[in-house]
């Protein structure tokens, strides 16, 4: 038995049902276990990987099979706790981890649990998401927010951590300048977060002069714009050399082409690393030997791990401000749901679509 | 006298003037020299990356000698000490130098590299902080495979290989025995080397009886390194020390999506003392590696380079002076 209100309205969620189609339907809830909380959701934003599942049921090996709730980057209120659960009560504002590990494979018990063969993550199928007026969540995964903070910031959180534990992986701080290869949603958090870590100067580079407007209002020491031809790598690398003024130690490549990649080995100086985040196409051709052979490292980076107490923090002390990256909202109808999506799926103007519930 | 590369496919024994002795400089009779692979390529193409001979340049850097003269300040060697020369001279200057990644020097100057002139010769002239003293049970060819031993000394290091580690090897040339030696060396518990590619990923990590956690690939090519990021387990490494085709088609996003780092490797930095004692204490043995000699005339230095680029049977060809 829980401690708390319960809820007697029927539970919905946003569901996805096929291709490009999603629905407002009734999500039973799982009981809560002694570690676990019931959560109303408040705010949840749109990740380009739900954007993915919507128009092709599938990302990389994960395939939709059946119906799946849709959703991940969330934050709400605590309604329920279950009867072991003792560092959280009802009432408190809390951010959730997605993902929920086995604790019993070795990369879990050697701490790299964003590694875990039995990984359990909200809207990655067939695990069911959290885009639902509740979920019921294991309570260590669930952060409580500090009285200034909001429920949004809570659920920006997600998208942070991974520009986090990039920046943690990539070991950024007062004397690595930082190149950072797109100026997508996951590019604009990894300005933040690498200012954060100390980097001293901060290269941004994009296709779109509005993206980068943007990035130079979040702080971006210099904006670079480029073009998808390969060709064009040695002029470009010549202008982020002129708006760097100084040897790039690491760059974060955030869209995952070709040409970023390459780019972004040829640009970072010897000894240097450059941090895959943007998980673009399968197989990529780069130029690997020259970059070994300047034993540039190559840093592969998957979600996170242990970051949501950073993130609080930074927010909570202002280091970092992801208020402004939240450009849409949107209410939890059938209409704005698919509205919502349609939004972030155009890119444009649009870098975080945010639901309130 | 030095072996000279003079054009495609061409060495010549000729006179090889020494620069004047500095003061922290030494003089050595070279006694044994290796061939490598980069050196046969230079003599075969005339250059290797972005390196291009110009000029008609020394070839060899595998090397160790016996100190003949030293400059004014040298006070760690005397005449008649056995030694094994760092190729690599660094400037001392440049923020790599200074941060201890020596290696990396953008103003390097290597031993037939070009244009600077290598080490099969009678005599070089090499700063006395870069020639190491051989233990006494050490002899100079074994010496002169510190070089090649270096750089998988330095692979393990950045590899971090330990009693924790099991360890696959792409490619079983010479390259692949001597770092399974120093696979072995590290404490890596088990080695499994791979020669031909295999069909399935799966065979590989059976041989194994256990998961990879660092693989190096030793060969280069897209199908080495794609096995290599598909068999080491998620969060392991990737080495990649072979030096193939300049673009790679590899599959780099399932790779880094596990975190499979790709960690690249250029030659080694503070190493001989390591392959000393490694050497010394015969934790490992290279003088099986040797399989051919040569002496120091034309008619041998070409024959030694045929056998060396022949392959086959030809692990390391050494050069007695």
């Amino acid at each position: 038995m829980g401690k708390g209100g319960e809820s007697h309205e029927e539970n919905m969620a946003a569901w996805l049902v096929g291709i490009n189609t999603l629905r407002i339907q009734p999500f039973k809830l799982p009981p809560l276990g002694p570690h676990d909380v019931k959560v109303r959701m408040k705010a949840v934003g749109i990740c380009g990987s739900d954007v993915h599942f919507l128009k092709t049921l599938r990302l990389a090996d994960f395939i939709v099979k059946e119906p799946m709730v849709i959703g991940h980057e969330c934050a709400g209120i605590i309604e329920e706790v279950g009867s072991e659960v003792k560092n959280l009560v009802p009432g408190d504002r809390v951010a959730l981890e997605p993902g929920i590990s086995c604790w019993r494979c070795n990369p879990c018990k050697e701490g790299r649990y964003n590694l875990c063969d039995e990984m359990k993550f909200f809207a990655t199928p067939p695990v069911h998401g959290s885009l639902a007026r509740q979920v019921v969540h294991p309570a260590d995964l669930c952060f409580k927010l500090p009285d200034n903070l909001s429920l949004e910031e809570g659920a920006m959180c997600e998208p942070l951590s991974v520009a986090v534990h990039a920046c943690r992986r990539a070991d950024i701080g007062p004397e690595t300048n930082v190149l950072i290869m797109g100026a997508g949603p996951i590019g604009l958090v990894t300005i933040l977060a690498a200012r954060a870590f100390g980097a001293p100067r901060i290269v941004i580079v994009d296709v779109d002069d509005h993206r980068l407007s943007v990035a130079k209002d979040l702080g971006a020491d210099g904006v670079v714009k480029v073009s998808t031809n390969m060709q064009d790598i040695p002029e470009e690398i010549e202008r982020i050399s002129k708006a760097m003024g100084a040897a790039v130690h690491v760059s974060f490549d955030c869209a995952g082409f070709n040409k970023t990649m390459s780019t972004a080995l040829t640009a970072t100086r010897a000894g240097g690393r450059v941090c895959l985040v943007g998980l673009g196409h399968n197989e990529m051709t780069v130029p690997l030997t020259p970059a070994a052979a300047r034993e540039v490292d190559i840093i592969g980076i998957f979600r996170y791990k242990n970051t949501w107490p950073l993130c609080i923090e930074l927010l909570r002390s202002g280091k970092i401000n992801v208020k402004p990256l939240i450009t849409h909202r949107f209410g939890f109808s059938q209409e704005e749901v698919e509205e919502a999506f349609e939004t972030s799926a155009r890119g444009g103007n649009a870098i975080k679509v945010m639901f309130n519930l | 006298m030095a072996a000279w590369l003079v054009g495609l496919n061409t060495l010549k024994i000729q006179p090889f003037k020494l620069p004047p002795l500095g003061p922290h400089d030494v003089r050595v009779r070279m006694k044994a020299v290796g061939i490598c692979g980069s050196d046969v390529h230079y003599l075969k193409t005339m250059r290797c990356a972005d390196f291009v001979v110009k000029e008609p340049m020394v070839i060899g850097h595998e090397c160790a000698g016996i100190i003949e003269e030293i400059g004014s300040e040298v006070k760690h060697l005397v005449p008649g000490d056995r030694v094994a020369l760092e190729p690599g001279i660094s400037c001392w200057r440049c923020d790599l130098c200074k941060e201890g990644r020596y290696n990396l020097c953008p103003e390097m100057k290597f031993f037939a590299t070009p244009p600077v002139h290598g080490s099969l010769a009678h005599q070089v002239v090499h700063p006395a902080d870069l020639c190491f003293k051989l233990p006494d049970n050490v002899s100079l060819e074994e010496g002169a495979m510190c070089e090649p031993l270096s750089v998988w000394v330095h692979t393990c290091r950045r590899a971090n290989i330990g009693p924790e580690t099991n360890v696959l090897v792409m490619g079983a040339g010479p390259i692949g025995l001597v770092t399974m030696m120093a696979a072995r060396a590290f404490g890596a518990p088990r080695i499994v080397i791979v020669d031909d590619v295999p069909k399935e990923v799966e065979k590989v990590c059976k041989v194994m009886e256990a998961r990879v956690d660092v693989s190096f690939d030793c060969a280069g090519f897209n199908k080495t390194m794609k096995t290599a990021l598909s068999a080491t387990r998620a969060g392991g490494k990737v080495c990649l020390v072979g030096m193939g085709h300049n673009e790679m088609t590899v599959p780099l996003t399932p790779a880094a999506a596990r975190e499979v780092d790709v960690i690249g490797i250029f030659r080694y930095r503070n190493a001989w003392p390591l392959c000393f004692e490694f050497l010394r204490s015969g934790k490992i043995d290279l003088k099986p590696l040797i399989t051919h000699r040569f002496g120091f005339s034309r008619k041998e230095v070409e024959e030694a380079f045929e056998t060396s680029a022949g392959g086959g049977s030809a692990i390391k060809v050494m050069f007695n002076l």
